[in-house]
């Protein structure tokens, strides 16, 4: 399981994930209000 | 008791310093106290997070306040400085454990060089954006969250200013680089915070 406290390459394995997820909230919502 | 001596001398000669400090915890003491850190920073930002969210989910208050806009596209060139010194932290790390001392260098230079211009931005910003911390609670908040996570990289910054120093006197190896490995986690954890910061203040 990753553990971004054990290494700094899992710490930053986590970064690109946060990265990748918030980009896809963000465009989701950003899509939802320009729909509704 | 020739033999006891020789294990006291041999035993002396194994540990340096002052006794080992009792353990009452299974986890690594390093880890345990990253761990620590990380979880009451979570509550900080949490806590500042909170007043956020009541502001512009309980009460329904505009964001920004009116009359006020937000800097989006600097702040976003901003994200992307912050993002590539993690890049260059990581290359860092990664060349030490390889044993590429210039990578080292370069790399932590560069991480410590981006981090001062997202800084330097950053307070560029508050000097031209147009409103004060007492002009509004939206105003409040913005300056709460933005100047919490900008203590955070000043903080990033001295440690990277060491290591910096270190790696260019000779420091580190593939062997021996957690004074390298424990500022790159703090580094992106401070990456992480600005992500969830931008996205939510500047954003959306």
């Amino acid at each position: 399981m990753l553990n971004p406290l054990r290494s700094e390459a899992e710490a930053f394995r986590f970064l690109i994930y946060v990265v990748v997820t918030v980009a896809l909230i963000v465009g989701a919502v950003l899509l939802g209000r320009a729909i509704f | 008791m020739e033999a006891a001596g020789a294990a006291a001398a041999g035993h002396a000669e194994e540990h340096h310093g002052p006794p080992e400090a009792h353990r009452s915890s299974r986890v690594e003491p390093q880890l345990l106290g990253m761990l620590l850190f990380i979880i009451s920073e979570v509550m900080i930002f949490g806590a500042f997070f909170t007043a956020y969210f009541f502001i512009r989910v309980v009460n329904g208050d505009p964001w920004p306040a009116p009359g006020t806009q937000l800097p989006v596209a600097v702040a976003g060139v901003n994200t992307a400085i912050l993002l590539s010194s993690s890049l260059t932290m990581h290359w860092a790390l990664s060349s030490v454990k390889n044993g590429n001392r210039f990578g080292l260098k370069a790399g932590i230079l560069s991480t410590f060089l981006l981090g001062a211009t997202f800084l330097f931005v950053q307070i560029n910003e508050y000097a031209n954006i147009g409103f004060a911390p007492h002009d509004s609670a939206q105003g409040s908040i913005f300056y709460g969250l933005t100047g919490l996570h900008g203590a955070h990289v000043f903080i990033g910054l001295t440690l990277l200013a060491m290591v910096t120093v270190r790696s260019f006197r000779g420091h580190f190896s593939p062997e021996q680089h957690r004074g390298v490995e424990v500022p790159g986690i703090y580094w992106h954890f401070v990456d992480v915070m600005w992500i969830i910061v931008y996205s939510t203040v500047y954003v959306l």
